[in-house]
């Protein structure tokens, strides 16, 4: 019963669906492949914070809140973000756009403080840059329609 | 930056070549290690060689790597691994990351190295999901040394067969931990497993298995090529060689520093970091990561190797070095770190699943100024019970700043409590 | 052997124990809290740590194994702290409301705060403690409730699921401190693969998973309980019953008995009591008067009974009298009732419902090797490398043997092959899973075995010593060629070659099978055919091997053992043996008939032919469970005297002139004897109702009115007497079965009993060897055809039991599973225009029976599967009453049916 590349399977089923979470369907047609039960799949898929298995925003906003960034003033940025997108840790915006999550370091620290939307990472943020970022990210969406 | 105080071994190409070149790495002496252990050293020699350079694991235990390797050479088994662990999640620390997106060959050659010299034809690395350059950088390595011939089969026209697959973690710092981080390739939870049996006899699927750090590993090329007697001659007793450090928090250079052993920490703060912003006064210094130590400044002169950090009950850890300044509340650094652990437990265990939780009630409800004077003793007393019977390091090492800060700044703490404020208004 | 100490005291202990063992087997006590040994074993709550010089922590002694020289700290002040700290962070989130706990008493949480003196956690949070009890989505069924708030993540449920149940239904998700117990998307646990065996009930060490059927009914302190044997299948797990002060049972818990259940039972076992406790029993005996059923004493019922017995007896000669032993009922009573068909009424027209399940388990493997029982022990399985599973669907029919079997799968490697025509559950389980057409196991057999041959995988020097019919055997099986067996199973042939490869190469294979082989007219040769694969493989006489009949009911062996058939004596001793004979007549001090009896299946035929004139039945109910129910029933109207003994006015008992109030199994004292030959006692678990009497008492006092004094002051007693006449029991006493029972045969006083039959090959046949039989494929009576195009099988659920008459008076049962159901294939629904529920009709040349339907991927394209536990929708009205010629077994397996989807007009 070989389990190498669960994880690595249930990241790729992730990255796959629109709303960025891993759906029921995913998480059983998964465990089947690697022959590990639905109740442990569950377990795994819901003990790693990059997963999540609620729909998600198209985008995944990560904020430091750790040591280094705290001393940063990451705080600021959480309440910015917050007040910017209108939800708290763990929602969604309206439009589908962005979902706040909370991470452990980003090993950012050296550019506190620092937060990752999907794989950019963002660093020397202050509470000024928030709606620039998230705006130049719409915008760029926009384009792509 | 004080370039002169450094030396640069395990940073030796990062800045200098194109990591996505392979070929630059090559003309940067690159995979002449190999080439070397291959055709001149017999897999026992490589680990006599190892063992003689005294390197220990980066990885915050500093077991000898040599010993490690030599376990799993040893081990009677059709199937053994090499894994590198890359999962890199201590609070403050990015040392691996840098390693990785600025020299990935250096990783890949050590472990290959480490394949050769204990038998094992696999390898996994283990990346933590967030760090999505490092994965793409090694990625980009892995296939580059396939195709010229370094990894694969009758490698370098040899019967050396090794290959390297990366695996990504998917959010979750106690994945560093080596039994966890097995499970976590194995597809499970990360939780982490009893001890003994240990790694290199039974690991990875039950196999022997060598689980070293990136940093480690980007050590052993350097050692190879110029000799275990070179590296003896760097650093201090029972350390040698070089550390890579990161230094941030309340001073005027942030950064990566790889010093030799024994460098002081006031050198490092105060020369290679330029200083305490703003000319204010240090209050500490959280060495090693959140689960490290605090050093006050009273400490701060103590040679940075395991050996001198040891007799102030720290260590090298995981090599981050954050500053704090006479503006820094205490009590809001504790909570902050019990914070980061609360959310990083895996839970199986009691003393850490509830005793992290617990810990940063008490110290959430001190800093808000609602604590009463036996919180203190209370903390203390979880704090010892969790360092004693948590199942794993994570546990272990979570209450060690914590229980220093009481010890070094308890009037702080009681004023907190009595005064139902902070004396530095956080 | 390694030297440690101890507190300061030096010890030896044996490499590799724990340092917990160690201290257990040195009389030091440690606290431990989430160690469950051989189930949970993960350290994780940490209240069981010690000191060991040189370790920078304290290690946990549960789970950390001694090391020479080392030394043990397990009082020291760092110790103690560390475990009470420990407690209060469990005890930080757990309610304080044991006052109203179920499990208040029974608690291992509240035992160990009590021992560290904790009134009240230091880091409780009485607002999340005492806030309203939290919800949990999953616990919506009838038989197991979780409290998350009670619940201290010390894994042993997960553990229990995982390593004793074999399913895995629950798991942990998330981590830390919002880690929780949950099913896989919090989904309710009927829509996971629970198969409510409650294991993670037994194990957890607080009030979070409890018995909702137990809740309210009292403290464990409250309730008295009683170590017996469960009632519902042959595997015969160890269960303490727990009564309640009003004599109710309430509550059910597997025994640790290893070499048995090991502490498990099934859904059945664990919940199953409550029926004794109906308000259906009967309490008085009844007599029909003007074609009603009206109450009568005790001496009134028995007098009459015995009257009329006396003057059929008188008209019509002995044999026009059949008696009905049961597979339900001990072994005491089955003594008593065969021995009073015998004695006093004069015929050998006895039987017992083993007929209808296992009879031609009983001929087969007794032409083929001597013995009609399970050769083996479930201990053995232990010692298999192979697990054949054949015409069994044993996680339905006998749970935990099933869990075992999957244990030693998962955790040795073992492998397990399946033939069924149903994908079961262990078809899911299994390594290889041969789906063949019903009633084509010879064809398979021989096709399995044709291989064997061919690759030279048989056993040569086994079949030279210990064998014989090998070259005749072999003329037939090698017409069985791949193609041949694989259009007549519908079997692949790849699948067909590597179950023989995987058995044929085993060091030790194990055979299993139930009903789907005995039950068909073939049933014999089936058995035989299995017994042929053992053979010819050498599979036999060994641990881990041989041959293994699950029995059904909890006494079929027994009941078969103590002579409730109509050729044999108990022991198997044949009733034309003269010698025999005139033991029994000599210590019975009668005469006794020297004919073979007739089966029970031939009685109603013959009662319709006025061959039979009465029936006495002890415990059954045919008239539920014969086939061509309509038939049997005409035939039983004509009787002109029924006399039945039950627990409830069963189908049976409603025809009945006389009826007997008995008592249940769990008020009985007495015997078992499980399928695996082991005997064990039972003990009352309840008193029985004030007028019910014991099976055999009540044969013995109609006995006594019609002339016979049989003198039992109690089971005990008949139990010396069956140890006087039976080799095979000679050794079996009660007082010997206190602990873990004997297995059979056990001929002296001294004897161990035998774990597993035909050692070093010898067989107990007149030759000392096994027979290798010729067995050709012969099709079922009944095959599909235009009128009637699909097969009908029949077969049990996990949920309930026989006839329907205990566990549908199970509240709890009945009310997950109320109604029959008819498992039609996908493929067949669709051509049928069927959807999952729909009402259908499924008729077959003998009548027809409306039930839902269940869309399911179990039943082969072409077969469709009804249970036989619903009177409201009784299979046997449908299946075929054609039986084995040997065995006289029905054919309840195959025979042809159609289905009809019915029109909502036609509802109404
Ligand atoms: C909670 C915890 C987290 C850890 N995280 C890491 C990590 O991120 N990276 C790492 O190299 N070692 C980590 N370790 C240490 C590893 O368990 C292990 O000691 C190391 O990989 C061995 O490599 P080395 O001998 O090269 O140091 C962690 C240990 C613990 C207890
Ligand atoms: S110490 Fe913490 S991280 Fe380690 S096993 Fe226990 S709960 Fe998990
Ligand atoms: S009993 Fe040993 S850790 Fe729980």
């Amino acid at each position: 019963m070989k389990r190498s590349g669960f994880i690595e399977e249930l990241h790729e089923c992730q990255e796959k669906e629109e709303k960025n979470y891993l759906s029921k369907k995913n998480i059983m047609e998964a465990a089947q492949h690697h022959q590990v039960p639905p109740a442990r799949a569950y377990g795994v898929a819901t003990f790693y914070t990059m997963f999540s298995v609620q729909p998600r925003g198209k985008h995944i906003i990560r904020i430091c809140r750790n040591l280094s960034c705290h001393l940063a003033g990451a705080e600021e940025i959480v309440k910015k973000l917050r007040e910017t997108l209108g939800i708290d840790f763990g929602q969604t915006t309206e439009d589908g756009e962005f979902t706040l999550e909370e991470s452990s370091c980003l090993g950012m620290c050296s550019l506190s403080p620092a937060m990752m939307i999907d794989d950019v990472p963002y660093g020397n943020l202050t509470p000024a840059k928030i709606p620039e970022i998230l705006e130049q990210i719409r915008r760029r969406e926009n384009r792509n329609e | 930056m004080s370039e002169e105080r450094q030396l640069r071994i395990v940073l030796r190409n990062a800045g200098l070549i194109d990591p996505d070149s392979i070929d630059e790495y090559i003309a940067h002496d690159g995979y002449s290690a190999l080439e070397r252990v291959i055709s001149e050293m017999s897999p026992d020699d490589v680990i006599e060689e190892i063992k003689k350079s005294e390197l220990r694991g980066r990885g915050g235990a500093g077991f000898p790597t040599g010993k490690k390797w030599e376990f799993t050479a040893k081990a009677d088994s059709d199937q053994k691994y090499i894994i590198c662990n890359a999962d890199e999640g201590e609070p403050g620390t990015f040392k691996d990351r840098g390693i990785m997106e600025g020299d990935p060959h250096s990783v890949l050659e050590g472990m290959m190295i480490a394949g050769y010299a204990t038998g094992t034809n696999k390898g996994y690395i283990y990346i933590r999901g967030e760090y999505a350059l490092s994965i793409k950088r090694l990625q980009k390595a892995i296939d580059d040394a396939r195709e010229y011939g370094f990894l694969g089969e009758h490698i370098l026209g040899s019967g050396f067969a090794f290959d390297v697959e990366i695996r990504r973690g998917a959010g979750s710092y106690i994945c560093g931990e080596e039994t966890a981080l097995m499970e976590s390739i194995e597809g499970k939870r990360g939780e982490p497993r009893k001890k003994p049996p240990y790694p290199p006899t039974c690991g990875l699927w039950g196999k022997p298995t060598v689980i070293n750090n990136v940093e480690t590993l980007a050590n052993i090329a350097p050692i190879v090529i110029n000799g275990a007697d070179w590296f003896k001659g760097i650093g201090v007793e029972g350390s040698r060689g070089t550390k890579v450090f990161n230094l941030m928090g309340d001073i005027n250079w942030k950064g990566v520093v790889e010093i030799p052993f024994g460098t002081p920490l006031s050198d490092i703060v105060m020369n290679m970091g330029k200083g305490i912003r703003g000319g204010r006064k240090l209050k500490a210094v959280v060495l090693g990561g959140v689960s490290g130590s605090l050093i006050t400044s009273e400490e701060l002169d103590t040679p940075v190797d395991f050996n001198s950090l040891a007799r102030i009950e720290a260590g090298p850890g995981s090599g981050s070095i954050v500053v704090l300044d006479e503006t820094r509340c205490i009590v809001d650094i504790a909570r902050d770190i019990a914070y980061f652990f609360r959310h990083e437990s895996c839970g199986k265990c009691t003393p850490c699943r509830v005793g992290t939780e617990e810990m940063y009630r008490i110290i959430d409800r001190i800093s808000k100024g609602e604590g009463e004077e036996r919180d203190i003793n209370t903390l203390e007393s979880l704090g010892k019970s969790m360092m004693l019977t948590s199942f794993c390091g994570l546990g272990q090492t979570a209450p060690n700043v914590i229980l220093q800060s009481l010890r070094k700044f308890r009037d702080e703490w009681l004023t907190h409590i009595r005064e139902k404020k902070c004396p530095v208004n956080v | 052997m390694v030297n440690i100490k101890i507190d300061g005291k030096e010890y030896q202990v044996p490499r590799g124990t724990t340092i917990l063992k160690a201290c257990e087997a040195a009389s030091i006590d440690i606290p431990t809290l989430c160690y469950l040994e051989g189930i949970s074993e993960e350290g994780s709550c940490g209240v069981c740590v010690v000191e060991v010089k040189g370790a920078r922590t304290l290690q946990r002694s549960c789970i950390t194994k001694v090391r020479e020289g080392m030394e043990i700290f397990t009082n020291t002040p760092a110790v103690r702290e560390a475990r009470k700290v420990n407690l209060e962070l469990i005890l930080a989130h757990h309610p304080l409301d044991c006052m109203t706990c179920d499990k208040d008493g029974d608690c291992s949480l509240q035992d160990l705060a009590y021992r560290f003196g904790i009134k009240k956690s230091i880091f409780l949070d009485e607002e999340e403690a005492f806030e309203e009890q939290k919800e949990t989505s999953w616990d919506t069924n009838p038989f197991i409730q979780f409290d998350p708030q009670k619940c201290i993540l010390c894994r042993r449920c997960v553990d229990a699921c995982e390593n004793q149940a074999i399913v895995e239904a629950i798991g942990i998700a998330h981590r830390g401190h919002k880690s929780e117990v949950s099913t896989p998307f919090n989904l309710p646990l009927e829509e996971t693969d629970c198969q409510f065996c409650g294991e993670c009930v037994q194990a957890c060490p607080t009030g979070a998973l409890i018995e909702k059927p137990r809740m309210g009914k009292g403290k464990h302190f409250q309730l008295e309980s009683t170590d017996t044997v469960c009632a519902y299948c042959g595997v015969g797990c160890n269960i303490k019953l727990y009564k309640d002060k009003s004599n109710m049972l309430v509550m059910a818990r597997g025994i640790e008995n290893p070499l048995v259940n090991n502490g498990k039972t099934c859904v059945k076992g664990r919940f199953g009591y409550e029926y004794v406790n109906s308000e259906d029993r009967l309490t008085t005996p009844l007599i029909r008067e003007e074609g009603k059923l009206r109450e009568a004493s005790w001496e009134e019922a028995v007098l009459y009974t015995a009257k009329r017995l006396k003057e059929i007896k008188e008209k019509y000669g002995s044999d026009a009298i059949g008696v009905l032993g049961s597979s339900r009922c001990t072994n005491e009573d089955n003594y008593v009732v065969q021995k009073f068909a015998r004695a006093v009424l004069g015929t050998n027209n006895v039987d017992n419902c083993a007929r209808l399940c296992h009879s031609s388990t009983v001929t087969g493997l007794g032409k083929a090797l001597g013995a009609g029982a399970a050769t083996n022990s479930l201990d053995d399985i232990k010692d298999a490398d192979v697990m054949f599973v054949i015409g069994s669907n044993m996680t339905e029919t006998h749970p935990v043997i099933s869990q075992i079997v999957k244990k030693h799968q998962k955790y040795d490697g073992a492998k397990i092959i399946v033939c069924d025509p149903r994908r079961t559950d262990i078809a899911k389980s299994a390594d290889l899973f041969l789906q063949h057409s019903p009633g084509t196991d010879v064809a398979l057999l021989n096709g399995i075995m044709n291989v064997i041959i061919h690759k030279d995988l048989i056993d040569r020097k086994f079949i030279d010593e210990h064998t014989e019919g090998f070259e005749e055997f072999k003329k037939v099986v090698e017409k069985y060629d791949l193609d041949t067996v694989s259009r007549l199973t519908g079997v692949d042939k790849t699948l067909i070659e590597r179950a023989a490869e995987i058995y044929g190469k085993a060091k030790n294979a194990m055979i299993f099978y139930t009903m789907g082989i005995t039950q068909h007219t073939t049933g014999t040769d089936n058995v035989l055919s299995v017994a042929n694969l053992a053979l010819i493989t050498g599979n036999l006489g060994r641990e881990g091997t041989g041959i293994n009949p699950l029995r059904g009911q909890a006494n079929v062996q027994g009941a078969c053992d103590l002579g409730a058939l109509p050729n044999v004596f108990p022991g198997y001793q044949k009733v034309v043996d003269p010698d025999v004979r005139a033991k029994f007549e000599k210590a019975w001090g009668v005469n006794l008939p020297e004919k073979v009896g007739i089966p029970v299946s031939e009685f109603g035929e013959k009662a319709l032919k006025n061959e039979i004139k009465a029936i006495y039945i002890m415990g059954e109910n045919p008239l539920m469970t014969e086939p061509d129910l309509r038939r049997v029933r005409e035939g039983f109207e004509k009787l002109e005297f029924l006399a039945v003994q039950d627990i409830f006015l069963s189908e049976t008992a409603e025809l009945a002139d006389v009826v007997f109030p008995a008592s249940a199994a769990y008020e009985k004292d007495g015997t078992f004897t499980n399928t695996e030959r082991r005997v064990q006692l039972l003990r009352p678990a309840r008193e029985r109702p004030k007028n019910a009497k014991y099976d055999w008492k009540i044969v013995c006092e109609v006995s006594k009115a019609m002339g016979y004094q049989m003198h039992y002051r109690n089971s005990a007693e008949i139990m010396d007497e069956i140890a006087e006449l039976t080799p095979s029991y000679a050794g079996i006493h009660h007082n010997r079965l206190e602990k873990q029972g004997l297995q059979w045969p056990c001929p002296a006083d001294d004897h161990p009993g035998t774990k597993f039959l035909h050692k070093d090959g010898h067989f107990k046949r007149p030759s000392g060897r096994g027979l290798i039989s010729p067995v050709e494929y012969k099709p079922a009576k009944e095959l599909p055809d235009a009128e009637y195009p699909f097969f009908l099988t029949t077969g049990r659920i996990l949920y309930h039991y026989h006839s329907g008459n205990e566990s549908r008076r199970v509240k709890v049962l009945d009310e997950f599973v109320p109604k029959n159901y008819a498992e039609i294939n996908p493929e067949d629904a669709n051509e049928l225009g069927i959807k999952d529920g729909d009402m259908v009709r499924v008729s077959t040349r003998r009548g027809s029976i409306e039930v839902k339907s269940r869309i399911s991927e179990r039943p082969k394209k072409g077969v469709i599967f009804i249970s036989f536990h619903f009177k409201e929708a009784a299979v046997n009205i449908l299946t075929n009453p054609v039986l084995d010629p040997i065995a006289k077994i029905p054919e309840y397996k195959v025979c042809a049916c159609k289905i009809q989807k019915i029109k909502k007009e036609e509802k109404v």
